[in-house]
């Protein structure tokens, strides 16, 4: 068997491209979808129902659908029944958050549930009010204690953008799927997209687990 | 109702006593079962009471209900004058007036010694940060903790998380401390330094009810014992007359079964 690693080189600038996009959509997924978690988390352990109720059916929905029939959904379904034309970037970015807030959401009302009840207790014994409670003592608490959840969310996330490729987003995935289909070279761009995505990922990870050595909380 | 659970009137306390908390048939219910079953007390000015009795008496849950963290059921509690609210709202402005200690400290994992100080005053009374942090110095200082204000509550012993408790407590100056078992979740060798920063607010003059299995503490530094039973008073008196002379059976076994001799 022939090997020609030459058109990895030859398209390396179409595949740094790729990867541009998969980190931005990976960053801009992630920078939504935190505070969204965080205002799932707060709805469903509000005492209004409604609010409760929404969030609920929010995140059973989205946590239970697979991702690429949230994707094409967005893409094909969205723009009619809304109105909203949007890119396929941005379709992308869309269909990701929703996914990736239903997961933050159980995750952060995981981390608020884990904060035991005589820690809102001290903070209400010295006059705080229940929002104060939860900014100042519960919520700082809860997000370090889900680091690592939020990690390994993050380290699926960052390869679920492959996705979106099939809504023509000219990611890292997207990209390598081009050339391979235009110079039949599928082992070749099959291994480079495996070695770049996991390049990629290796020092992600490794990064979260100092950070969560830095600031998880210790008692 | 016996005769010794009507509200006191005994020459042993201070004759210029005005009472900052009284307590008029205070009853809490959680579901069926009665935790406080028509509790009257009074707590004066400048005052240390300490609450004994066995586990499950109510004690815990009456000083709860002071700053509620519970709300009653039926009955009153007069702070200040004013009766006290009935919502958590309304109580919720009124629980800056009272610090509470807790029996597992409840320092905040996050924040350092003088992050936990400062933070009451900063979120609640909207005090600057550097006023917040100089008083939280000085009140680290009088619990004897100057040279901690940067550690976090992992790194200190359990007699100095409840050391920087009680500061955290003292930095909302507050009229009236509520202590829930500061020492029971401690070792017994850290229990001493505990007690004598207790013992020191006692002296300066703060008012203080005490739910304490520290019989010795209780002896000589309240001003009043309140003996509790089944969710209500059997018993009330100066420690002299508690401890030496107790006229309840009930009180007596008590005392008896935590090895008190005198």
């Amino acid at each position: 068997m022939n090997f020609d690693w030459s058109v990895v080189w030859r398209n390396a600038d179409a595949l740094l491209e790729g990867v541009e996009l998969t980190v931005l959509l990976a960053i801009t997924t992630m920078a939504i979808s935190i505070p969204g978690g965080i205002v799932f988390a707060l709805m469903r352990l509000s005492n209004v129902r409604v609010l409760s109720a929404a969030s609920a059916a929010f995140v059973e929905l989205f946590r239970n659908l697979p991702l690429i029939l949230v994707v094409y959904t967005a893409y094909y379904v969205m723009p009619v029944a809304t109105g909203l034309n949007l890119s396929p970037l941005t379709t992308g970015i869309v269909a990701l958050s929703l996914n990736v807030s239903a997961y933050n959401g159980e995750t952060f009302r995981a981390g608020i549930a884990s904060i035991r009840e005589g820690q809102t207790e001290a903070a209400y014994a010295l006059g705080m009010g229940r929002w104060q409670t939860m900014k100042e003592i519960v919520l700082p608490q809860a997000i370090r204690r889900v680091l690592p959840v939020l990690a390994s969310t993050w380290v699926s996330l960052f390869k679920d953008t492959s996705l979106v490729s099939v809504i023509s987003v000219g990611e890292l995935a997207y990209t390598s799927m081009r050339i391979r289909a235009q110079t039949f070279r599928v082992l070749e761009m099959l291994t480079a997209m495996a070695a770049i995505y996991w390049l990629l990922g290796y020092p992600q990870a490794k990064l979260v687990d100092w950070i969560n050595r830095r600031y998880g909380v210790k008692e | 109702m016996n005769a010794a659970a009507q509200a006191p009137v005994n020459a042993d306390r201070a004759a210029d006593g005005v009472p900052t908390l009284t307590y008029r048939n205070v009853v809490k219910r959680f579901d069926s079962l009665t935790v406080l079953n028509g509790v009257s007390m009074e707590v004066r000015h400048k005052e240390v009471v300490c609450l004994i009795g066995p586990s499950g008496s109510g004690k815990s849950t009456l000083l709860r209900c002071t700053n509620g963290l519970e709300l009653i059921d039926e009955g009153e509690v007069v702070f200040d004058g004013k009766p006290l609210p009935r919502d958590w709202n309304g109580m919720r402005r009124m629980r800056r007036r009272m610090g509470m200690v807790f029996q597992n400290f409840e320092l905040f994992p996050h924040k350092t010694a003088l992050g936990n100080i400062a933070i009451g005053p900063m979120s609640v009374l909207g005090t600057s940060r550097e006023r917040a942090e100089t008083h939280a110095r000085a009140l680290l200082e009088k619990v004897g903790l100057a040279d901690k204000s940067a550690s976090y509550p992992f790194q200190l012993s359990g007699g100095q998380q409840q050391r920087v408790a009680i500061a955290r407590a003292l930095a909302m100056e507050p009229e009236v401390m509520l202590f829930d078992e500061p020492t029971s979740a401690l070792d017994p060798e850290t229990i001493g330094e505990v007690l004598n920063v207790m013992k020191q607010l006692a002296e300066e003059g703060m008012t203080m009810v005490v739910v304490t299995h520290e019989m010795s503490f209780a002896h000589r530094v309240a001003d009043w014992i309140v003996v509790m039973d089944r969710g209500a008073i059997i018993e009330q008196g100066p420690p002299r007359q508690i401890f030496q002379a107790p006229t309840v059976e009930r009180t007596r076994s008590f005392l008896s079964h935590l090895g008190w001799s005198g």
